[in-house]
């Protein structure tokens, strides 16, 4: 552990979770480095708010986050039924669920646990319809996230910003008119 | 408006523009070279947002004098001599290393947001509202470059002392920015722009608390340069002829 930590120089990952509308739940947009929380939440901002809608953004240290996956649960089935609570103190979960095979991990709801399996056991069987392929459940206050006030400042200036838009760039149909143009002068020179 | 204000305000407008254009184009230079990839991102942003910002001030200008404003931010950018250039040498200096870079945007960012904040309210409509609109994206500007500064002033030794070597030589040519520009004096008292002295001494106090809590020391004994718009270092020749060689190629040629 310490040997990796020493010659490891990558920094953390974290989970990028965004929302496009009010009515939208989260869903997982992506991965970046940083070296905390805050860092990574710009980064994000950077990296997944340059075109697309966004009014909320939250990240969240990878490591932090349980996976399992419908794979996983079938290998062991008497495993989830197995878990017992820890005597932890309960907290807040976030559940995610990969609902399709090409959609993203979408924000499911919230459950009270004692620790991450606790929680997915819980998550499980409170939302039954919502299985899908695979689950994340991580602490609610593992999450950094942007706020209301963020939202003009962050997010609202990547809404007017046409010149990142391809459609704008008219070099394909400049590059074809000239062309037609040289055409039409050859076949008159022929 | 009178002629004598107007001339005054367009020669404002450039001196503005001239700032962002020029730091915009030092800074994507680190395109491709940036410490990790979602930094080269983040700064190529920062950058395009500035040069964003600089025809924004250069069609005000535009506008001010009944000139097309493409066509004016076209020449004013890429068929004008080094002589003709009006931006302060802090942001023509080359890009250095990552802790000069990012403590010069963040000297150059806290100075633009506190005179967008000011210029929201100018006498001039059309100025006032490009501050406001320009403001917004500033704010995040200087988020960014805050969260970098005090990473790299209470990093590592190493960050510390490359930190500390940047504001040394940065700071003489940041105090420069904030010199009143000509006939400022007649702009301040028709309302179109902020007292510069005020403006200088709100920047000076803010960032010498910020500079101090992220464990930097202001020099006290920069000499004062005399750093005055109209003189360039060597290095804005060579950063123009690098902006201007392909549109001087052909200066005809639509794009």
């Amino acid at each position: 552990m310490t040997d990796t930590h020493t010659r490891d120089t990558q920094w953390l990952r974290y989970m990028v979770l965004h929302q496009e509308r009010e009515d939208k739940p989260h869903q997982h947009a992506g991965t970046v480095h940083a070296p905390d929380a805050e860092m990574a939440l710009l980064n994000a901002r950077d990296v997944f708010v340059r075109r697309p809608e966004c009014v909320s953004l939250w990240v969240v240290r990878a490591d932090l986050i349980f996976t399992c996956t419908q794979e996983e649960l079938a290998l062991h089935p008497d495993w989830i039924e197995s878990l017992q609570p820890s005597g932890n103190p309960v907290e807040k979960y976030y559940f995610f669920a990969k609902l399709t095979q090409k959609g993203q991990f979408t924000h499911i709801g919230e459950v009270e646990a004692q620790n991450p399996t606790h929680a997915l056991k819980i998550a499980l069987q409170a939302y039954p319809d919502t299985h899908g392929f695979a689950w994340w459940v991580f602490p609610v206050k593992a999450v950094l996230k942007s706020t209301p006030d963020d939202i003009a400042v962050m997010f609202g200036p990547a809404a007017v910003k046409d010149f990142r838009d391809q459609a704008n760039f008219h070099a394909l149909s400049v590059l074809r008119k000239l062309m037609r143009k040289q055409e039409v002068e050859e076949s008159h020179e022929s | 408006m009178n002629p004598e204000s107007k001339q005054a305000l367009i020669d404002y407008l450039i001196t503005m523009a001239d700032d962002e254009l020029i730091l915009g184009h030092r800074n994507s230079e680190w395109c491709g070279h940036a410490p990790i990839l979602e930094e080269d991102i983040a700064f190529a942003n920062i950058a395009l947002d500035e040069i964003g910002h600089a025809i924004v001030w250069y069609e005000l200008a535009a506008d001010l004098q009944g000139e097309e404003r493409e066509a004016y931010a076209n020449h004013m950018v890429y068929f004008r001599d080094v002589r003709d250039y009006r931006n302060t040498q802090l942001v023509e200096l080359p890009k250095g290393d990552w802790a000069f870079t990012m403590l010069r945007q963040y000297l150059f960012d806290q100075f633009e947001m506190m005179r967008l904040e000011k210029l929201a309210q100018s006498s001039y409509a059309p100025f006032a509202e490009a501050a406001t609109k320009i403001r917004t994206e500033e704010i995040y500007h200087l988020r960014h470059t805050q969260a970098w500064a005090r990473r790299l002033g209470l990093g590592t030794e190493e960050s510390h002392r490359r930190m500390q070597a940047a504001l040394n030589d940065l700071w003489p040519y940041a105090l420069a920015l904030c010199e009143p520009s000509n006939r400022a004096e007649l702009l301040t008292q028709g309302g179109y722009i902020p007292d510069s002295r005020a403006l200088k001494t709100a920047w000076l106090e803010q960032v010498t608390a910020y500079l101090g809590e992220v464990g930097l020391a202001i020099p006290t004994d920069s000499s004062n340069l005399p750093l005055s718009r109209t003189h360039h270092t060597e290095h804005l020749g060579q950063l123009l002829s690098d902006l201007q060689q392909v549109a001087r190629l052909d200066p005809m040629a639509k794009w």
